[in-house]
């Protein structure tokens, strides 16, 4: 019990995003495409087609990434954070707690895939 | 009576060494026979399994051939992989690889030594050995080192060069003579250096947290950008190998090197202990398949 708190807690602590940051930002849409798309830094296209965006050849060791706009941005941050919170046995590397992308970044990838219908 | 009795216990002995032999191996031969069935029917019909696909779309599908042979994963992805498969097809055609084989051949005459330590060239499929007297795991290219050592000679680099040439010597000759990887595990020892080497491939290591695992079992036919991924069964079998992408000819060493860049890992020295037993451990599961190398990659 005290540890779901816990839990809970830090949860709620990482969600308190900057919210006039990420509202509308369509120089952080454009920061986190370049992201996205980039080997040597998100490089999340080895992996993952996109609907309705036209990606160099993607990978499909992940799966069509579809309906992220509706998902709620925590979910995505903490799915880009650390995918093994939602999923254990994930194979996809967790890009914030192993330190490839910081919290700027992951937020702007976090506003990319929020255009993601 | 007493002949009955001798013949009885030469059974009985030859009987106890080979539930010995075989029984320092039991565990990997259990990993190998799982990895070969998991590969099989993943690949036997891949639009029929599609949850070992769980992303792949229908034109995916499209470019997975059946396998219908184990010895066909000798060909890596393109065992699977249409478009590959018909560009490795016309490459080899004209296989690039040729006169490494010679200037291996001359190495093999020329380099004093070398005949003296491997009398016999159609050695390809043996190696990683353990061996008993050192008390670990040896690769062909560790061997090859030991040998230049023993005779006073400079060592080699162990990705490319001289020591790619040799080893596409061997290869080719143990090809041509129709030999199978041939991995044994003569002790106890040896049973735990390869439990060392298969828990290094299944680690998730780099940065990136992606163990080899992830993309060449599990992931194995899917694709990482456009590259289809090829299966840990057959890694070993046709090693050197020409890549286009180097313009020349490198070691299995060479090639993991690259591999660990990608899951974000410094690369681990060719000849390490970590190296030496993790090639143990995959050699191991490709048991059986025909040695076919050198060969060409993209
Ligand atoms: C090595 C492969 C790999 C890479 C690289 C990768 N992913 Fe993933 N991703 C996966 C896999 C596999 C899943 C499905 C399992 C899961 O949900 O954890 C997934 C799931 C997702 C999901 C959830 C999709 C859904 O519909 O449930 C999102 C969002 C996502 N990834 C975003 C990203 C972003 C953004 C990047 C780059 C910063 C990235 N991924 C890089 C493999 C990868
Ligand atoms: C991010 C995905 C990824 C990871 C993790 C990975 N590899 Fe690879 N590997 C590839 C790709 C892509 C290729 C080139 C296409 C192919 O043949 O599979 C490749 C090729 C290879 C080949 C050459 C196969 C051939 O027939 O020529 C070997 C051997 C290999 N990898 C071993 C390893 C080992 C050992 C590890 C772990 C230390 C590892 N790989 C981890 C993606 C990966």
């Amino acid at each position: 019990m005290p540890k779901i708190k816990l839990f809970l807690a830090i949860t709620v602590g990482i969600g308190i995003f900057g919210a006039n940051a990420i509202a509308g930002d369509a120089n952080l849409v454009k920061e986190g495409e370049k992201i996205f798309n980039t080997k040597k830094i998100g490089n999340c296209l080895a992996c993952h087609a996109v609907n309705g965006k036209n990606i160099n050849n993607p990978g499909n060791l992940g799966p069509k990434l579809q309906g992220l706009s509706a998902w709620p941005k925590q979910a995505l941050y903490d799915k880009v954070y650390n995918p093994y919170t939602t999923n254990p046995t994930s194979a996809m590397p967790p890009f914030g707690l192993n330190g490839v992308l910081d919290d700027h970044q992951i937020k702007a990838v976090v506003a990319y895939l929020k255009t993601i219908k | 009576m007493i002949g009955n009795i001798i013949k009885t216990s030469v059974v009985l002995v030859i009987g106890t060494t080979m539930i010995n032999a075989g029984s320092f191996n039991t565990q990997a031969e259990k990993d190998r026979k799982a990895l070969v069935s998991y590969f099989m029917k993943k690949f036997s019909n891949p639009a029929k399994n599609k949850t070992l696909f769980p992303y792949a779309n229908s034109k995916d599908f499209e470019n997975l051939m059946p396998v219908k042979k184990v010895e066909d994963f000798r060909l890596g992805s393109y065992a699977y992989n249409k478009e590959g498969r018909s560009q490795y097809d016309e490459i080899n055609e004209m296989p690039p690889y040729e006169d490494n084989v010679d200037a291996g051949e001359e190495l093999y005459n020329k380099t004093k030594g070398i005949k003296q330590c491997f009398p016999d060239p159609t050695i390809a499929g043996e190696y990683p050995k353990f061996d008993q007297k050192k008390g670990k795991v040896v690769t062909i290219s560790v061997a090859i080192d030991n040998c230049l050592k023993a005779n006073g000679q400079k060592p080699w680099k162990m990705t490319k060069g001289k020591i790619a040439d040799l080893e596409a010597y061997f290869a080719s000759k143990t090809k041509e003579a129709g030999k199978k990887v041939h991995i044994t595990i003569p002790s106890k020892e040896a049973a735990e250096a390869y439990e060392r080497g298969k828990k290094i491939y299944y680690s998730q290591r780099g940065y990136l947290k992606l163990s080899c695992a992830t993309c060449h079992v599990q992931g194995a036919g899917n694709r990482v950008r456009r590259e289809v991924l090829s299966p840990l069964l057959g890694h070993t079998t046709h090693f050197p190998v020409y890549r286009l992408k180097w313009q020349g000819l490198g070691t299995l060493e060479r090639r993991i090197k690259g591999c660990e860049k990608n899951q974000g890992e410094n690369p681990h020295k060719p000849g390490s202990q970590w190296m030496s037993e993790m090639l143990y451990f995959m050699a191991y599961m490709s048991n059986g398949l025909p040695v076919d190398g050198p060969d060409i990659r993209k």
